[in-house]
């Protein structure tokens, strides 16, 4: 039994070695898409507890994906992850439910403490 | 002032004295002329008189001598009346021009002419001869006028019926009388009269001139020379000069009127010489504003285009980078601590955070140029960056002193830009005294060019910044940290951040004392 499903969409293949990486010893089913659409496909077929998601894609942004997860599947988690931050996009991430804003380049210890925090979170 | 007055004829005054005086003296000339003539005209009047009532003497006194036809009575009378005073002969002439008696004795018998025509010819008429006694212009032998009048006797009934028969019916004059009378009483009234006359109009003539020229001179030639001089110090520049002219007349109206343009135009002059020595200030102010503003637009598109490129350098550099950092961390975890391996890994990792460090200071452009702008406290945020900083272990050895003016100016900022500054001002004056010292901080209102400003000061103790080191200290990427400990873009960026919310940076440093750096933003007083 996994501690937890998780999604990580990037358009980077790095990050999504590097948080399969930091993730995957820590007992977390990982899952890994390109980019939004294939993410949100992957969603529509299995349920994930946390969705880990860059926030700058080709296709569409991670922004349009947390609105689309968070309309229909209100109890997933979503984390963002961002190459770099500015006030405009967090508040709007905040506004739109998104659990915590992970900045680049993160270390293995980072994504393990958000990813752990939200789920005790989720737990209450 | 002394004030030099013309005195040619070319002046003002001189040319009305002249035509003034030549008219003064044509009218007199004119007025003593016809005095002249009428006393000349009444003199011959008299003395015509005058040489009637003797000839009618001289005939009455021969009329009974002549009537008895006895020439010595008539002898006598004519010499006795001769020898009167101012009588200087008497003639008296038969028809035929022949001196018939005479005064002066040796003259019996001369035929005159004159007197025989004049018997004859001349006189037909009683009454024309009685009107025309021959006057003759001559002078006796003092040089007195003397009258030389010829009267005739005329024939009566008692002549041509007395027993003598000498004259006839038919005859109408008998003979003439010729008086010869000195004028010299009447002629000499006369003269003393012309030279009375003379100097009596000459000395009118130069009281009146004399007068006149004071008059002249005062109220014309003394004014208008003031007022020439008056012209001639305000055209030479003296525009200082008053002209003074207190009549009342038009010289001093015009007195009052040049004082007063006078004014105006030295008003004018100096608006005119102010403004001419303020304008290159003006000018060089203006400059300077348009060169900051330049400077200002310049700097702002420097910083949001470095900000658009830090901002995508990060994206791409930050997703190799997080692979770097998480395989780092997950081979760290691999080996023991004190292994080689270990200690490379730490390398790898330490420079991997300094990669990320130096991003994220290039993102500060890319924040600078998007500000949320609130009213926000600055001690507040002050106190807030000092509670970041103090349990770091840099400031274990660094005393803070606060200085907050209570009543600080609210001030429209970005907090978290504004803290970012702060940290960055306070992070610097550690890292200035080499963690051991005091910071400073300072707050405080002022006003500039009438704009209210806060200020902020933060000073430390530390080792203080060359001449040289000045003038790039804001220039991106210069740092005199070592390798590795800065990015060199704290500073810049904090300067791009104070510019953005208008407000301005500088420093005052003294090499080995200290530095200050000062920070002035707009204050907005609105809210309260």
């Amino acid at each position: 039994m996994s501690k937890g499903n998780i999604l990580i969409i990037d358009d980077e293949d790095i990050v999504r070695i590097s948080c399969k990486r930091a993730l995957m010893p820590e007992g977390f089913e990982v899952k890994t898409a390109q980019n939004g659409i294939e993410g949100l496909k992957m969603i529509e077929e299995e349920r994930f507890d946390i969705v880990l998601t860059d926030l700058k894609m080709p296709d569409i942004d991670g922004i349009e994906v947390l609105r689309l997860i968070k309309q229909r599947w209100a109890d997933t988690v979503v984390i963002i992850i961002t190459g770099y931050q500015t006030v405009d996009s967090a508040v709007k991430a905040i506004k739109l439910g998104a659990y915590d804003y992970i900045e680049k380049p993160f270390t293995p210890d980072g994504i393990v403490n958000v990813v752990h925090r939200a789920l005790e979170d989720r737990k209450k | 002032m002394k004030i030099k007055v013309k005195k040619t004829f070319h002046s003002l005054t001189g040319k009305l004295i002249l035509s003034i005086g030549i008219l003064m003296i044509v009218g007199s000339a004119v007025f003593w002329y016809f005095l002249i003539y009428y006393e000349e005209r009444e003199f011959i009047r008299n003395s015509e008189k005058y040489g009637h009532s003797l000839a009618d003497v001289v005939r009455k006194s021969m009329r009974y001598g002549m009537l008895t036809s006895q020439p010595h009575p008539i002898k006598q009378a004519v010499e006795a009346i001769g020898s009167a005073e101012d009588v200087l002969g008497i003639r008296v002439f038969d028809c035929k021009g022949r001196v018939a008696y005479s005064s002066n004795k040796d003259e019996k018998g001369l035929v005159l002419d004159a007197a025989k025509s004049f018997c004859m010819n001349q006189y037909p008429r009683r009454a024309e001869i009685k009107e025309a006694p021959s006057y003759s212009d001559r002078q006796d032998k003092n040089g007195f006028k003397a009258l030389n009048m010829l009267t005739p006797i005329y024939n009566e009934p008692a002549c041509y019926t007395s027993s003598c028969h000498v004259h006839r019916k038919g005859d109408t004059i008998l003979g003439i009388i010729e008086s010869d009378i000195s004028l010299s009483v009447m002629d000499k009234t006369t003269r003393e009269h012309k030279i009375a006359m003379t100097i009596f109009v000459s000395g009118f003539i130069f009281a009146i001139s004399v007068v006149l020229c004071k008059i002249l001179w005062n109220t014309v030639s003394v004014p208008i020379s003031i007022l020439a001089k008056g012209m001639e110090e305000v055209s030479a520049g003296n525009l200082n000069y008053t002209v003074k002219i207190d009549t009342k007349d038009e010289l001093g109206e015009l007195a009052a009127s040049f004082n007063a343009m006078t004014g105006d135009i030295r008003k004018a002059k100096n608006e005119l010489v102010e403004w001419g020595s303020t304008l290159e200030k003006k000018v060089q102010e203006k400059t300077e504003a348009i060169r900051k503003a330049q400077a200002q637009l310049v700097h702002s598109e420097k910083l949001a285009s470095l900000g658009r490129m830090a901002a995508g350098v990060a994206h791409e550099i930050n997703s190799p980078l997080t692979g770097i950092v998480t395989f780092a961390h997950l081979l760290q975890k691999k080996f023991d601590a004190g292994t080689q391996e270990r200690e490379d890994i730490d390398v790898i990792i330490d420079q991997a955070n300094r990669c990320s460090n130096i991003i994220k200071g290039l993102l500060g452009f890319a924040r600078a140029s998007a500000a949320d702008k609130t009213a926000v406290n600055i001690n507040d945020i002050l106190n807030s960056s000092l509670n970041i900083v103090r349990n770091k272990a840099d400031f274990f050895n660094v005393k803070m002193v606060i200085n907050y003016e209570e009543k600080l100016h609210y001030v429209k900022a970005d907090t978290s830009q504004l803290q970012q500054v702060f940290l960055n001002m306070i992070m610097n004056a550690a890292d200035a005294m080499d963690g051991k010292g005091t910071i400073t901080i300072t707050t405080k209102n002022t006003t500039e060019n009438g704009r209210d400003f806060i200020e902020i000061e933060f000073r430390d103790t530390g080792s203080g910044i060359t001449d040289k080191n000045l003038e790039k200290i804001f220039e991106p990427f210069f740092t005199t940290k070592p390798v590795g400990k800065g990015t060199g873009l704290g500073l810049a960026v904090s300067h791009g951040i104070i510019q953005e919310h208008g407000g301005n940076i500088f420093v005052k440093t003294k090499p080995g004392k200290g530095t200050s750096f000062f920070i002035k933003l707009p204050a907005n007083k609105e809210v309260l």
